[in-house]
């Protein structure tokens, strides 16, 4: 390809603003002694300059208030759900402090009730171990119940 | 050229600051951001899948996805990059869940919608020759491939640098070179096919 071939494939570019620095000088070093490529490259600058004048569609109104409103449920939505993280991250740190708690309290408490319980001791510790697993386990399945149902109603909403 | 525009991209002033305030959900910040680019990104929209009903619909879930996201935005990215990235990802995904032969070979369609595309006003009575040549232009570029459309509107209409249009196309700036090059060589060859002698100032 010869040098006047290769500068005016690289007008379109040229117009565009898209060379490099190297490619402009060598774009400019021609025009200065081809009209030919000088008329070439005045048809893509009225081009170019015809992209940059095509008319801007505007957005409705009625859109950007829905973008707005929609926006806003989002946030909301958002905070509800760091809000509910916060309350569950609480209840749970209480519950397992009220359950770890309950035991040594018992013992404390019913020291005579313990004498009397004492035959059925190995029972009554593996009936509260089992106690705080299944409310544990239906405390959780509830839980992730509620939350899964939750989104369906907001995915449906 | 492309040496001066790997220089940092200049933060508009103000912008910085609303894009912080609306990490913080603060929703007069997307006001603020939304009069920023309403019009811009609409029309990108716009010229990507050239229906308004779906250029409305993509523009809102553009705006519900960076409220999403917009924390993780890393700062010192460009917002606006950033911006049309999440734009056009859910376009190209809209249309190659619509027409997924679309995408990078030459579609046939474009007249209807074309109208449209150029504004919402309805048509002035007094139109001028350069308008009528506006929309002969618009015609013609509407008709091009998705991916000229995409390059072609961002480096003419949005005016972003060669690096701003890769990392929103997510390609090399090779490759947005080459297909610039492209849309601009079959954009003429198509005007001057179908309007021979046109000046298209």
């Amino acid at each position: 390809m010869s040098e006047h071939d290769e500068i005016r494939d690289l007008l379109s570019l040229a117009a565009a603003g898209a060379l490099s620095a190297e490619e402009e000088g060598r774009v400019a070093r021609h025009l200065r002694e081809c009209t030919a490529c000088s008329a070439e490259l005045e048809g893509w600058q009225a081009l170019a300059a015809g992209l940059r004048r095509l008319p801007t569609p505007q957005p409705p109104a009625a859109l950007l208030e829905r973008v707005r409103a929609s926006v806003e449920w989002q946030f909301a939505a958002e905070a509800e759900q760091r809000w509910n993280r916060g309350v569950l991250a609480f209840t749970l740190l209480f519950a397992w402090t009220v359950t770890l708690a309950s035991w040594p309290i018992f013992r404390l408490v019913s020291g005579d009730m313990l004498g009397w319980l004492a035959p059925g001791f190995g029972k009554l510790w593996l009936g509260l171990v089992g106690y705080t697993v299944v409310a544990w386990l239906t405390g959780g399945v509830a839980a992730a119940t509620l939350a899964y149902s939750r989104r369906r109603e907001r995915r449906v909403a | 050229m492309i040496a001066e525009a790997a220089m940092s991209w200049e933060v508009p002033v103000g912008l910085e600051a609303e894009v912080a305030q609306l990490r913080r959900g603060d929703l007069n910040a997307l006001a603020a951001l939304l009069a920023r680019y309403q019009n811009r990104l609409y029309r990108y929209l716009l010229r990507l899948v050239r229906e308004p009903a779906t250029a409305e619909d993509l523009f809102q879930q553009t705006w519900l996805r960076v409220a999403e996201r917009i924390r993780h935005y890393d700062s010192r990215r460009s917002f606006e990059a950033w911006l049309f990235a999440v734009a056009h990802n859910l376009a190209i995904d809209n249309l190659r869940r619509i027409r997924p032969e679309s995408l990078d070979e030459e579609s046939s369609q474009g007249g209807a919608a074309v109208e449209r595309l150029v504004s919402a006003d309805p048509p002035a009575f007094d139109r001028t020759l350069s308008r009528e040549r506006s929309v002969r232009l618009a015609a013609v570029m509407a008709e091009l491939p998705v991916i000229y459309r995409d390059v072609l509107t961002l480096r003419f209409e949005e005016e972003m640098k060669l690096e701003e249009i890769a990392e929103v196309l997510g390609s090399p700036l090779s490759t947005v070179k080459t297909r610039l090059k492209r849309s601009l060589d079959q954009l003429r060859r198509t005007l001057e096919t179908r309007f021979p002698g046109e000046d298209w100032q």
